[in-house]
């Protein structure tokens, strides 16, 4: 897991990439992954990161990232390093005050890397206080200006602030380890090469006592195994200095040749407090980032959807292929209003004679020839029958409630054959009072006007 | 033959075959319309998971010419156990005849092993013309089972019981047009009873078939927790052109961001539609009257929001809780203090910023580049007037049939708030929606218990409210 799967990931998110078929398809093939979310995700970025278009927004930002470092260590360092020759710097004349350079090592590093933990700690926040603090966090602003080129992929990229404070926290203890190296170099190069005389000064009322008791309390973590890398109280006694007076002079002079072993002290103050205290803090703040890296990928847009098709059953329900439409185009066909009083022939299709004989009184007509049922359980044979005896002005009852079928069709087209006017009339259920409701009157004139003929009648009310 | 069991969907013409399929099925792209004869090719709804088909629905078209079928079946006499193979002989001699393409496209999956479902509609009364399509069925010699479905008010079961009773083991009644978990897999469990070798592999089915439902029912809330994560921590920017903002500027923006809000709840609704298969809600135009009813109009707020006074309340507790925890170490108070203080300026806050959207700040001065922005919301109503809107849509839709084509349309909305939102959840609710207005980062996880909390919103709902809407 690295910032690159974040951000492809990121990328990858953004495009539909893979449908949830192929997603389930995947997680299915990758089954030992189940329940390793982070390499599942990993595994699927591989299969698709060649879809991305080049260079690749990771590679761009990791690389402004890498480079950001390396100036900025490379900075650090070298800053580390004049001020610590700065801070070392011997006229001959007046000797080196241990203050600053314990200052420099010790109380500065502390402050940071409170600082730093305060920051980690009070993590949701994104417009972090404690963050505009931190010198890193400055310098990281003024290099980015330099840069311009955080505004060219900001535009279409915007990093989880969370993580980007921890890529920022992460690089802040670097760029610290780095200046204490510098700082570390310069003592060291300097010890070398020259006799520096130290000396402490302070305006504070502080007893060479006092002062002995606070530097072994300082020395805590190497007093036991180097002594010698503590100042004696003697020590302390010589070297405390004045800038008036006397007594500075005389008591540093006899004592000259002491005076360098101060060096001992600062470089284990720098080791410990500005290397060791701060290589845990990296350490930590390591951890903290991955954490974040982590928690930022499954924050993605997109991410839990893509983990959960990957794991749960594709499950589909709906038909395979689309169906086709039908149009139907309904031509005019002829109303009738007011049936005439008698027919020639009255047949009912599924329609029992009781039935029939209740409907005549009912609509008051009368049949001269025959009143027949016709479809129902007839057969088709009957049915032929009856039509080819039938001739005149024939009504047919159908069902309205009966969505009409092509048998009956088959019939009425047989019937208009022999009879010279047949009249449709969809009459409604009993408990209806026979009265057909409107919309299925409505599919009877439209399945009849499908025949072609000026010899059908259909009844409207 | 396939393994797998099938079942054929079949009777008469429009008697709500497509339509029952569609609820079952969960698919709004079937053809359905009172005109007969809508259905015209067999049509297959599988139950895949994985690839793997577990049961499969076939939709088919109404018998039309039953009679000359069951004649020419009967033309010649057979013994029992030779009547599949006559069928097969019909449907081989009469494939390309057009007069029987409804019956073969019906008769065709019954023969190849599906098992029957007849469809009738005893809203009408019953007739004997019937007789001859079961008498076919029959002659199939497959399970069978009636499904008895009332397309209007009348009834006519009786009749129609005692008639589907000498034809088929198994008559059950349903409604396509409003179905519920329950019974819909009351109805796949009843298929299962038509063979014994099916109880199984339809169990299995009905099992997965749950967690898909609970899969949905996740999904959904998890997108309605980013629509409002989204909503309130949204900002419009707008650049200035002149160094002084114009009236008219205001007002862009103003609408802007109003634009940007419908269209973050338009999506949202859009995807939870694709998540509960309603696709093609759209087409029917049901989204656009329920948007009718604007996100911003005094309506809605009134019937989905909080009054003024229950706001106070829940924002004033909830910003005590705030301002106990965090924050006191940097700004300054003491620790007792805190909490009292940021439980006045939170119920203050709440009163104060009822009417208000966002302000419109001026932001960029100092870099140059002069923009207005507007957002997060700060408008404490705003939240619950999306949520109830959103879960108002959520219930709707997750609980619409297939089956139905007609609009969606939105009243008895009152009711509705009534039955989401209690104190306990307003307080729950609250705590988030004031954690999305900060202008932070909020990580998965708090969306996740988010849409938790929703899920849990929707639980509340009774199933009453669905009588209230119908
Ligand atoms: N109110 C109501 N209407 C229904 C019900 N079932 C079906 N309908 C309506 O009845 C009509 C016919 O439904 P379809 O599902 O198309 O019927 P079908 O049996 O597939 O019809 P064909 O394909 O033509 O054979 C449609 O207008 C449906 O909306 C129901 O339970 N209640
Ligand atoms: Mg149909």
């Amino acid at each position: 897991m690295d910032l690159k799967l974040y951000l492809n990931l990121y990328a990858l998110l953004q495009r539909d990439v893979s449908t949830k078929e192929q997603q389930r398809a995947f997680g299915l093939e990758h089954a030992v992954l189940k329940h390793k979310p982070i390499a599942q995700l990993a595994a699927w970025e591989k299969r698709y990161i060649d879809l991305l278009k080049r260079p690749l927004l990771s590679e761009r930002v990791t690389s402004y990232l890498y480079i950001m470092t390396f100036l900025l260590g490379t900075l650090s360092f070298i800053l580390g390093l004049f001020s610590g020759i700065a801070l070392l710097s011997y006229n001959g004349h007046e000797p080196v005050n241990v203050v600053y350079f314990m200052a420099m090592v010790i109380f500065f590093p502390l402050f940071t890397m409170l600082l730093a933990l305060f920051a980690m700690f009070k993590s949701r926040s994104n417009s972090n206080i404690l963050m505009h603090l931190t010198p890193a966090y400055w310098m990281e602003k003024i290099a980015a200006r330099f840069a311009h080129k955080e505004e060219s992929f900001k535009k279409h990229f915007n990093m989880d602030p969370i993580l980007a404070k921890w890529i920022v926290l992460r690089r802040a203890q670097c760029m610290a380890l780095l200046f204490s190296v510098g700082l570390l170099l310069a003592l060291l190069g300097t010890v070398v090469t020259r006799d520096l005389a130290f000396a402490w000064s302070t305006t504070l009322k502080i007893t060479p006592d006092g002062f002995y008791a606070f530097l072994n309390m300082l020395a805590f973590p190497w007093r036991e195994f180097i002594p010698s890398a503590i100042p004696s109280l003697e020590l302390i006694e010589h070297s405390q200095y004045f800038r008036l007076g006397e007594r500075l002079s005389n008591e540093m002079i006899t004592h000259v040749e002491q005076l360098g072993e101060w060096w001992k002290f600062l470089a284990m103050a720098t080791l410990f407090y500005a290397l060791f205290l701060r290589t845990i803090l990296y350490l930590i703040v390591t951890i903290g980032y991955k954490r974040a890296l982590k928690k930022s990928i499954f924050s993605l847009e997109g991410t839990s959807l893509l983990l959960n098709n990957m794991n749960k059953p594709f499950i589909t329900t709906g038909a395979l292929e689309g169906e086709g439409v039908v149009f139907s185009v309904s031509k005019d066909v002829q109303m009738l209003r007011e049936l005439e009083s008698v027919y020639d022939f009255i047949q009912g299709w599924a329609l029992s004679s009781s039935f029939l004989e209740v409907l005549n009184e009912v609509m008051k007509v009368k049949a001269q020839h025959q009143v027949v049922e016709v479809g129902g359980s007839n057969t088709l044979s009957q049915d032929s029958e009856i039509a080819r005896k039938s001739f005149g002005k024939v009504l047919l009852y159908v069902k309205a409630w009966e969505p009409p079928t092509l048998d009956i069709l088959d019939y009425i087209e047989l019937l208009l054959e022999y009879a010279g006017r047949v009249v449709i009339y969809p009459v409604g259920t009993e408990n209806e009072g026979y009265q057909a409701k409107e919309k299925y009157i409505q599919i009877w004139v439209d399945k009849i006007s499908m025949i072609d003929t000026s010899k059908i009648w259909i009844k409207v009310p | 033959m396939k393994k797998h069991p099938r079942f054929a969907v079949v009777g008469h013409p429009n008697k709500g075959k497509s339509s029952i399929v569609s609820a079952l099925a969960m698919d709004d792209s079937v053809q359905i319309s009172d005109m007969p004869g809508t259905t015209q090719k067999q049509r297959s709804f599988p139950l895949k998971v994985d690839g793997k088909v577990l049961y499969e629905l076939i939709d088919t078209p109404g018998f039309q010419r039953p009679r000359q079928v069951l004649e020419w079946l009967q033309k010649e006499k057979v013994s029992a156990e030779k009547r599949e193979e006559r069928i097969r002989l019909f449907i081989n001699k009469y494939e390309n005849d057009e007069r029987f393409n409804d019956e073969i496209e019906l008769l065709k999956p019954i023969v190849e092993g599906a098992g029957i479902i007849y469809i009738v509609d005893a809203s009408k009364p019953y007739g004997q013309e019937y007789e001859t399509e079961m008498e076919i069925l029959r002659y199939t010699g497959q399970p069978s089972m009636a499904l008895i479905n009332h397309i209007e008010e009348a009834d006519y079961a009786l009749e129609w019981k005692r008639v589907l009773g000498q034809y088929f083991k198994m008559v059950r009644t349903f409604n396509p047009m409003s179905v519920n978990l329950e019974n819909h897999i009351s109805i796949l469990e009843s298929m299962a009873q038509l063979k014994e070798e099916w109880i199984r592999p339809v169990k299995e089915a009905i099992e997965l078939f749950e967690s898909y439902h609970k899969q949905m029912l996740e999904k959904s809330c998890e997108v309605i927790s980013h629509l409002i994560y989204d909503a309130l921590s949204y900002k419009e920017r707008l650049s200035l052109k002149n160094e002084e903002v114009q009236e008219s500027e205001k007002e862009e923006i103003e609408q802007k961001y109003q634009a940007s809000l419908r269209q973050l709840e338009r999506r949202s609704q859009k995807k939870i539609e694709e998540i509960w298969n309603h696709k093609n809600l759209e087409k029917t135009q049901n989204i656009l009257a329920f948007e009718e009813i604007d996100l911003f109009s005094k309506e809605a707020a009134s019937v989905f929001g909080l009054t003024r006074q229950e706001l106070v309340v829940t924002g004033a507790t909830s910003a005590a809780i705030a301002g106990a925890g965090i924050d006191l170490l940097f700004m300054g108070h003491t620790l007792l203090l805190g909490g009292a203080i940021g439980g006045l300026v939170g119920g203050v806050g709440a009163y104060f910023s009822f009417d208000k959207l966002s302000e419109i700040k001026l932001l960029g001065q100092k870099v140059g580049k002069h923009y207005l922005q507007m957002g997060p919301m700060q408008n404490r109503n705003f939240p619950y007037i999306l949520l109830g809107r959103a879960l108002y849509h959520l219930f709707i839709i997750m609980h619409r049939s297939h089956a139905l084509r007609s609009a969606v349309e939105l009243d008895e909305g009152q009711a509705f708030k009534v039955e989401w939102l209690n104190d306990a959840l307003k307080k729950d609710l609250e705590r988030y929606h004031q954690l999305f207005r900060k202008e932070i980062v909020v990580e998965g996880e708090k969306l996740t218990e988010y849409a938790r909390v929703v899920q849990s919103a929707i639980g509340n709902i009774d199933n009453k409210v669905l009588n209230i809407l119908n």
